[in-house]
């Protein structure tokens, strides 16, 4: 009782609180009807950036039966917090709602990082996905049905929510305490899968990817960055937070599976899709199967901690990746990959980046995705799962039939875009940090090292 | 008869017993209607809602306007809300300053909602 005023007052809570404060800052500027939405955004943006300074000072420990910092949650903090930037320097809103949403997801996130018993991940799970189900109705991409994928996502994620739920009950009932230990028993592993099988839902795992394309597509290219960025950097934690309450666990032991299957299953889908966005949202699905099976070697090889940092690698370069590649997407104006011929003789330069971005995403070797692909199908065969990393190679290799496609579209087939549009202003600067960032991580990955070993020892 | 088909884990019972259960009160309170109520046999106008005589203005069901809806939601976020004074106010004897604080911090956010949603027009009627 005596530590709920610690609770506000933790060293390991700052940066939540800081989003809070920029919550309510946000809605008392909607209150004064003045220039709700650029006040909105600009105390949005300096939110994050001073929660991602805080993120120096934080102590790591344990504050209160529902809280307990480690390097795991403030690492992945980072991930949330930076993955939430671009949509509010592209945010254009009419008033402070998106504002106040975005921060309340990343203050759901953050919660759910420093999260030291399974309520508290249910109530982070919970606030950072109500805010995206609501995002997704109010920043719409220009030519898709507005809320219909919206509704499918609030389903889908009401779903996952229950399906959490019943499986917090199921562990109360096998181990008499909500704490993240391991909960005895054949009942302690149902509530354990059904647990994971939430989480592989937000994260767009393959029997609980349906809801994705249609999101995706439907939703603002920002928008759909952030989902694609920080939403399931949010369930890839969720994830091995479970799988390291469980180790030795039937749902551990099946995620390398999982993430094999997703990963093929994306790739192929992504190879038959029209629209830009789609093909984006089914790539991310190939991309979370390969994160899925670096989560399943780290949870075969002992849930190390430090061990988790070549899932954090490939987090951050996915961060970039795919941030700019929606960006690129939204700066654009393409919708059509059948729009993108000969784009790189219109405009050459953001060609450049695109390409860039798509090497990246591919995993073609000077490029930051090869390194983090590199990464985990190296933990993968430490761990000795040779057949799930096959398939993922096998998908990586699918992958490049779509990526390398649209690089040859651009580069070699005639002009079809007539008016190619070009946005200025803060889209061009995300997205040049985005793709150069994306570049120099597989050149210099030593630079984030030295931060990686801080972090994760 | 009813061991789960996984051998042993004998506190599964009670959660197929629920399951049975569940199911059981569902289909009753549905099907309870079509078998218990009386089986009427109208003649003539006797089927449509008594108006004075006149014919019903509005269509029969649920006429209401969506505007209820938003206050529906209203009450139950501020009475969830409310409700967590409740643990609070039964051990207000056993309490501090601190905890006095925290619950005062607490308040006051719902008053800020409160006034957020006033300011916006959320509480006008029609």
């Amino acid at each position: 009782m005596r530590d709920i005023l610690a609770f506000f007052s933790a060293p390991s809570l700052w940066p939540q609180l800081t989003l809070g404060s920029g919550i309510l800052c946000c809605l008392a500027a909607g209150m004064a009807r003045g220039l709700e939405a650029a006040t909105s955004r600009v105390l949005g943006t300096a939110a994050l950036i001073v929660a991602l300074w805080m993120l120096l000072f934080t102590k790591l420990g344990a504050a209160g039966p529902l809280v307990t910092l480690d390097s795991l949650g403030l690492a992945w903090q980072i991930l949330f917090y930076a993955g939430s930037l671009p949509v509010f320097l592209s945010l254009e809103a009419d008033d402070e709602v998106p504002a106040a949403l975005l921060l309340g997801a990343g203050l759901g996130m953050g919660l759910m990082a420093a999260g030291g018993s399974l309520l508290m991940l249910f109530v982070g799970l919970e606030l950072a996905s109500l805010p995206s189900y609501l995002l997704v109705a109010k920043l719409r991409s220009p030519s898709a049905p507005p809320f219909e994928a919206a509704v499918k996502y609030f389903f889908a994620g009401a779903l996952a929510s229950c399906l959490f739920a019943l499986g917090m009950a199921l562990h109360y009932a096998a181990s008499g305490s909500l704490a993240l230990s391991s909960a005895p028993g054949p009942m302690g592993q149902a509530g354990l899968a059904l647990m994971g099988a939430a989480a592989l839902f937000k994260l767009g795992a393959v029997p609980f990817h349906f809801w994705l394309p249609d999101v995706y597509e439907s939703c603002a290219p920002a928008l759909a960055g952030f989902l694609s960025t920080s939403v399931k950097s949010a369930a890839v934690f969720l994830l091995m937070r479970l799988a390291s309450i469980g180790m030795g666990s039937a749902m551990a032991a099946s995620l390398p599976w999982i993430g094999a299957v997703t990963a093929l299953y994306g790739a192929l889908l992504a190879l038959r899709q029209e629209r830009l966005q789609r093909l984006l949202a089914y790539s991310s699905v190939s991309h979370a199967g390969i994160i899925v099976l670096g989560v399943g070697a780290w949870a075969a090889q002992g849930c190390d901690r430090a061990a988790a940092a070549p899932i954090f690698f490939y987090g951050l370069v996915y961060l970039f990746m795919s941030n700019g590649a929606f960006f690129f997407v939204k700066a654009s104006g393409l919708t059509k990959r059948g729009e993108v011929g000969g784009y790189a003789r219109m405009c050459p330069v953001p060609a450049a980046l695109f390409a860039t971005l798509l090497l990246s995403l591919a995993g073609i070797p000077p490029s930051g995705g090869f390194l983090a692909k590199l990464f985990i199908f190296w933990e993968a065969v430490k761990a000795g799962l040779y057949l799930p990393v096959a398939g993922a190679a096998l998908a990586a290799l699918i992958g490049l039939g779509y990526y390398l496609g649209l690089i040859r579209d651009m580069y070699f087939d005639e002009p079809v875009w007539r008016r190619p549009s070009w946005e200025p202003g803060a889209v061009r600067w995300v997205l040049w940090a985005c793709a150069t960032a994306a570049a120099a991580l597989g050149v210099l990955p030593w630079v984030f090292s030295s931060v990686l070993e801080r972090i994760f020892s | 008869m009813l061991a789960p088909p996984w051998g042993g884990a004998r506190e599964m019972i009670g959660l197929v017993f629920d399951l049975y259960l569940v199911v059981l009160t569902v289909a009753a309170f549905t099907l309870a209607g079509w078998f218990l109520g009386p089986r009427p046999k109208h003649e003539g106008d006797a089927e449509v809602p008594y108006e004075t005589g006149l014919r019903p203005f509005s269509p029969p069901g649920l006429g209401l306007a969506a505007q209820y809806w938003r206050f529906a939601v209203l009450f139950v976020a501020f009475d969830v809300d409310l409700a967590l004074l409740l643990p609070w106010a039964l051990n207000r004897p056993f309490l501090d300053l601190n905890l006095m604080v925290s619950v005062t911090v607490f308040v006051g956010l719902v008053a800020f909602m409160l006034l957020y949603f006033w300011r916006k027009g959320a509480l006008e009627c029609r």
